[in-house]
């Protein structure tokens, strides 16, 4: 994962970090992501990641919800 | 009249309230898409009717389940709109509240799981949320039913009054609602009452609204001048985000403040159950086995452990003393030997050969529940995500797999909160492929007489084989029949409770109940069809069987299934009749070979086929054709002869090619 700067995928478990922006991820998952108040300036946690290159579990103000490594990769955070 | 609407994000417990206030029995479970369409009952003190609508984050849809909360606010004119709110994430679910306030009718807002926010360390002010939010706040616990008498009252009571609830969304966007709202005004029907809530939505593009109002495109095109204007007007005013964006920052930044007044998160703290049982059941190395484990567990206990013994209860009393006191008193009452025989060969041949099944079927709707109620379904479909990727699913569809378990029909409607068009379609495809309830008879006998010491392994492995064909043709269909559209997998992981015994019992009794009507109708009316054509032939009644109208239409199918190991026309007029319901290609079996009891037909389909011969047909019944009842969903849920053709097409298909595999395959091995 070292093409990955500054972004979600590559953050260690337990690890939280503010979301900068969401790069290109596919717009219907960015307005998932929205409905579930996620969004620019919102504080983000990796669980786990699920092996062999499965989702990763993210949690943001309580919530759990897990996305895939490939939409991981395009979200950029900045580890606070 | 009251005329009440159930509406709010998904898993809040909308359709829990909906049972307690109804009196009903709907469909719960612990994850997002339980609900996928509406659902109307009558209030229990007999003050109106409750509606239920699917749950959703915004009126703005993405997933076909989605769409109908906004089409019905539309279309339908609710007196009252419930609204309920999971506590434990207020803010979130306010953004629904503040576009239903915009709405203009009376609004009630059921704050449900105060006890899990609790837990969470979350104190909520509820007099300051009415008061800012300027509605009623009822506090509610739904699993359990507290809070819900007092809502019931406040529905019923009528004296809620619509919301007087009004933000400012500044000069472009206020200019561009009464802009619309005059241009429109002609076609926004009678019971909107607030243009207000149309022109909104109309701004954030909410298709589901545009559909339901059945503008011209005339006005669509004007509508679209509307918004670009109001588009450009926030550009040049230095906001540089478009309209959607642009609303709900508005929206958002009120809810916000609201939140800061009226809930205290100074003392939250994480959920450590949920965070305790996923460290085990989601481990990076241990998750899937232990789902794995968990699955064989299940069959185990459906089968070897629980189910069997008690099936062989009930067996032994269908054809012992059942028998023998029907059979007493037809003799007693002088009935004729055609009606004695219709009645003890035909009914409880075909119906009780049916029934004595209803402990595998009972256990495994149990614990299918318990998967739905835990909110370990969630988890699965994460973990199996990556496989399911590379067929070109996504994880979501193994929702409609799992349920597809019990039944396929419910499986296919639960494919509807999968968000892509492609893959939303090729989980409906393919859940005839999941072994439904229907099918564990035909298995259970047939393992049971030729596998009886490895009957759940064989079972487990015949689920497995169904899967697994289902993820290589949804490769194969996706590869040569959809062009490649993007795919995004997200879903949320609800925390894990401890399923009610009363919710897992009812929602077991619930799932259950369909296979005893279908065991009223379906297989009794095909028990007696069944009896009346293999009694009668061609030259009246038959001296035997093979002269009987029953045998010259299974004969009609023997020669093309003969190369995969069942040849007969007792094979072929069960499979025939299998199409109604699957369950009645046992109970065609039972009369076909008119045993007394279980042990006989045991005895007889032990000399009819071979293990190998049993296999392909297991594998047979497991692929071929999708019921009646599926075949009806499917066409309803493709809205396409087309789609439902192509599946019944496939289906048979690859049955014939797999049986003909095995038989053929075995037979080289050297098996018989």
């Amino acid at each position: 994962m070292s093409d990955c700067q500054n972004c979600l995928l590559g953050l260690r478990p337990g690890i939280s970090a503010e979301i900068r922006h969401f790069g290109s991820i596919d717009p219907a998952l960015k307005r998932r992501l929205t409905d579930l108040g996620i969004s620019v300036g919102s504080n983000i946690t990796v669980k786990r990641y699920c092996p062999c290159g499965g989702p990763l579990m993210l949690e943001c103000s309580g919530q759990l919800f897990g996305i895939r490594q490939k939409e991981a990769a395009e979200i950029k955070v900045a580890v606070s | 009249m009251n005329n009440a609407a159930l509406i709010g994000n998904p898993n809040t417990g909308k359709t829990s309230l909906f049972n307690t206030l109804t009196s009903s029995y709907e469909y719960v479970g612990n994850w997002s898409g339980v609900t996928v369409e509406k659902k109307v009952g009558h209030l229990k003190n007999k003050s109106g009717e409750l509606t239920d609508l699917p749950g959703i984050y915004t009126l703005h849809p993405l997933s076909r389940d989605e769409g109908v909360a906004a089409e019905y606010l539309v279309s339908d004119s609710p007196s009252l709109l419930v609204n309920i709110v999971d506590a434990s994430q207020l803010e979130r679910n306010l953004y629904l509240t503040f576009q239903l306030l915009e709405y203009g009718k009376p609004v009630v807002i059921g704050l449900n799981m105060i006890d899990v926010a609790k837990s969470n360390g979350l104190s909520i002010n509820l007099e300051a949320l009415a008061d800012r939010i300027g509605v009623p706040v009822m506090p509610l616990v739904a699993r359990t039913g507290k809070g819900a008498e007092e809502l019931l009252d406040l529905i019923s009571s009528s004296s809620v009054k619509a919301p007087d609830f009004r933000i400012d969304y500044g000069n472009a966007i206020e200019a561009a609602i009464s802009n619309i709202s005059r241009e429109l005004n002609s076609v926004i029907p009678d019971h909107i009452s607030s243009e207000r809530f149309i022109a909104l939505q109309l701004l954030e593009r909410n298709e589901a609204v545009i559909r339901s109002l059945k503008l011209s495109d005339e006005q669509i095109a004007k509508v679209q001048s509307i918004c670009d204007l109001a588009e450009q007007r926030l550009h040049t005013a230095g906001t540089p985000s478009t309209l959607q964006e642009y609303i709900r920052s508005v929206r958002t930044k009120h809810i916000h403040e609201i939140c800061v007044t009226a809930v205290d998160t100074t003392h939250r703290k994480p959920n450590t159950l949920t965070e305790k049982i996923d460290a085990v059941v989601t481990h990076p190395i241990w998750g899937i086995p232990i789902f794995l484990v968990f699955m064989m567990f299940t069959f185990k206990l459906t089968f070897d452990w629980l189910g069997n013994p008690l099936s062989d209860l009930l067996e032994s009393f269908f054809s012992g003393p059942l028998s023998t006191w029907i059979q007493n008193g037809l003799v007693a009452v002088g009935a004729s030997e055609f009606t004695r025989a219709l009645l003890i060969d035909g009914i409880i041949g075909g119906v009780g050969g049916v029934l004595v099944f209803i402990p595998q079927i009972f256990i495994m709707f149990l614990i299918i529940s318990f998967i739905e109620d835990s909110g370990y379904m969630a988890r699965i479909t994460v973990m199996m995500d990556k496989i399911m990727e590379l067929a070109g699913l996504n994880g979501k569809a193994l929702i409609p797999f799992i349920i597809g378990f019990g039944c396929n029909v419910p499986g296919i409607m639960a494919s509807r909160s999968i968000e892509q068009p492609k893959e939303r379609m090729l989980s409906m495809l393919l859940v005839p492929l999941m072994s439904c309830s229907a099918r564990l008879p035909v298995y259970a006998l047939f393992a049971g007489i030729f596998f009886a010491r490895a009957q759940a392994l064989v079972i487990f492995s015949l689920y497995l084989l169904g899967i697994v064909l289902a993820l290589v043709l949804a490769k194969l269909f996706s590869l040569f029949m959809f062009k490649d559209s993007k795919s995004f997998f997200m879903v949320e992981l609800p925390p894990y409770r401890m399923p009610q015994s009363t919710t897992l019992f009812r929602s077991t009794w619930e799932k259950g109940k369909g296979f005893l009507r279908k065991a009223g109708t379906f297989i009794l009316g095909g028990s007696v069809l069944i009896w009346l054509l293999s009694y009668v032939g061609p030259g009246g009644v038959a001296d035997t069987m093979d002269d009987s109208f029953l045998a010259s239409i299974g004969g009609l199918f023997a020669s093309l299934l003969h190369p995969l190991g069942f040849g007969t026309w007792q094979s072929g007029a069960a499979l025939i009749t299998g199409f109604m319901a699957k369950e009645v290609v046992v109970s065609t079996m039972n009369i076909i070979y008119h045993v007394p009891d279980m042990a006989g037909l045991q005895g007889q389909i032990a000399l009819a086929f071979t293990p190998l011969q049993a296999i392909s047909f297991m594998v047979f019944v497991l692929l071929y054709t999708p019921c009646l009842a599926t075949v009806g969903v499917l066409r309803k849920e493709t809205a396409s002869w087309r789609w439902t053709a192509f599946a019944v097409f496939y289906s048979l298909s690859l049955a014939y090619i797999m049986s003909f595999i095995i038989y053929q395959g075995g037979r080289l091995l050297g098996f018989v």
